[in-house]
C-alpha cells in the first residue's frame, strides 16, 4: 500500500511560519510522501517561499510540489522554485520524479496547469493573440503533464500520480460559481491524465470546491486545497501496482 | 463575487453603486498586500456578507479592515474562517 499525503493552497507568509510544521512532523507515521499542490505563497515572493521551505525542510518523507498562480504573481517562478529545491523539495513543471519511500517507488508527474474550461464550455485557440496565448499556455502545461506521466509509466513504479494546481475536472469545483470554472481548470489536463494513465490525480486552486471527483477515463481526482480539506493535509491509500515489464527504462526527473 | 440581492444594482452615480464598489474591493484584495482571491463578497440589501477561508487570523483581520474602508457606509458581516492546520484523523482508502 502506498500512503500519499497531500495539501495545496497553504498560502504562507511571514505570519504563518510554524503553523503547519507540527502536523508535517507527524507525516512519517501516516504517509510515504507529501505532495504540495501549488499556491504555497500569497504573492510568490522569495521571502514567502523561504517560509514554505523552512516549513518542509528536513521532513522524514520526500516532498514533491508544483507551483500555483499565486506563486507566479511576483514574476519570479525560477527563483522561488530554486528556494524550494534548495530545501530538498522536488518541484515539477512538465516533469516527473520517482521517489522511493516506505519500500515503494512512487512516480509523480506535475505541472501547474492552467484554465480554459471543460468540454463544451471552454475557450478555443481563436481570435485575438492574447486569447490564443491563453489556450496555448494551457495546452503546453497539459502536454508537459502527459509526457511526464508517460515517463513515469516507463519506469515501472508502484504508483503513478498526477500533481497539478489547476483542476483537470469540473467535479471537484462544485461549490464554486459556475461562471468562473474556465479560470479554475481545463479538460486538457484530464485528457493528458487519461491518455498516459495515472492512479490518482491531485490538485488545488478551488477553495470553495469539493474533494472528490473522477476523470471520464476513471482516474480518481482529489481537490486538496487546504480550505476544502480543512486539515494540514489529507492522506490517500493506494494499492501498489503490479510491477511493469522487465527492462523498463529507469530515467530520473529531467 | 455575486451581488444578487443588492438594492443598488441599477441607478445612482457609478461611484455609489454597490456592485461596482464590490468589484473594486475584490480587485484591491487580489492585487494588494493580501493577494486574496478566496474571499466571496456578496451584497445582501444594504449589507455585505464575507465568506471564505483565509490562511491566518491577521489575514482575516486585514481583510475585514479593508472591506470596512472600501465599503464605508455599508454594514459588513464577516463569516470568514481561518484555515485548520490539524492532522487528519483518518486516511481515505482508494482500492
Amino acid at each position: 500500500m502506498i500512503r500519499v499525503a497531500a495539501v495545496g493552497d497553504i498560502h504562507m507568509g511571514p505570519d504563518s511560519q510554524g503553523v503547519l510544521r507540527p502536523a508535517f512532523e507527524t507525516l512519517p507515521e501516516c504517509a510515504d510522501l507529501l505532495l504540495l499542490a501549488g499556491d504555497l505563497t500569497r504573492h510568490g515572493t522569495p521571502e514567502e517561499m523561504r517560509v514554505v521551505a523552512r516549513e518542509v525542510q528536513d521532513l522524514a518523507v520526500p516532498v514533491v510540489a508544483v507551483l500555483g498562480n499565486h506563486d507566479h504573481h511576483d514574476d519570479r517562478p525560477d527563483e522561488v522554485t530554486a528556494i524550494l529545491r534548495d530545501a530538498g523539495v522536488h518541484v515539477l513543471e512538465g516533469q516527473a520524479t520517482v521517489v522511493e519511500s516506505g519500500g515503494a517507488r512512487i512516480g509523480v508527474a506535475g505541472t501547474k496547469g492552467f484554465g480554459g474550461g471543460f468540454v463544451g464550455r471552454c475557450a478555443g485557440e481563436f481570435g485575438e493573440p492574447v486569447m490564443k496565448e491563453f489556450v496555448q499556455h494551457s495546452r503546453r502545461c497539459a502536454d508537459g503533464l502527459r509526457a511526464a506521466l508517460e515517463q513515469v509509466a516507463r519506469e515501472g513504479c508502484d504508483a503513478r500520480i498526477a500533481l497539478t494546481h489547476y483542476s483537470p475536472v469540473p467535479d471537484t469545483l462544485a461549490g464554486e460559481p459556475l461562471e468562473i470554472y474556465p479560470f479554475l481548470g481545463s479538460y486538457l489536463l484530464a485528457e493528458a491524465i487519461d491518455t498516459a494513465g495515472a492512479d490518482l490525480a491531485v490538485h488545488g486552486h478551488a477553495h470553495a470546491g469539493t474533494e472528490h471527483g473522477m476523470t471520464s477515463g476513471g482516474v480518481r481526482v482529489r481537490n486538496v486545497a487546504q480550505p476544502v480539506i480543512g486539515r494540514a493535509f489529507h492522506v490517500y491509500h493506494l494499492p501498489a501496482r503490479e510491477p511493469a515489464a522487465a527492462g523498463a527504462v529507469a530515467q530520473q526527473a529531467r | 463575487m455575486s451581488t444578487h440581492g443588492s438594492q443598488d444594482a441599477g441607478g445612482g452615480p457609478p461611484a455609489e453603486n454597490l456592485d461596482y464598489r464590490i468589484a473594486h474591493l475584490q480587485d484591491r484584495l487580489a492585487s494588494g498586500e493580501l493577494g486574496e482571491l478566496g474571499v466571496r463578497v456578496e451584497a445582501r440589501g444594504r449589507a455585505v456578507l464575507l465568506t471564505g477561508t483565509v490562511p491566518s487570523a491577521p489575514c482575516r483581520d486585514e481583510i475585514v479592515r479593508t472591506v470596512h474602508e472600501e465599503l464605508a457606509g455599508f454594514s459588513v458581516h464577516s463569516d470568514l474562517v481561518v484555515t485548520e492546520a490539524s492532522c487528519p484523523d483518518h486516511a481515505e482508502e482508494l482500492s
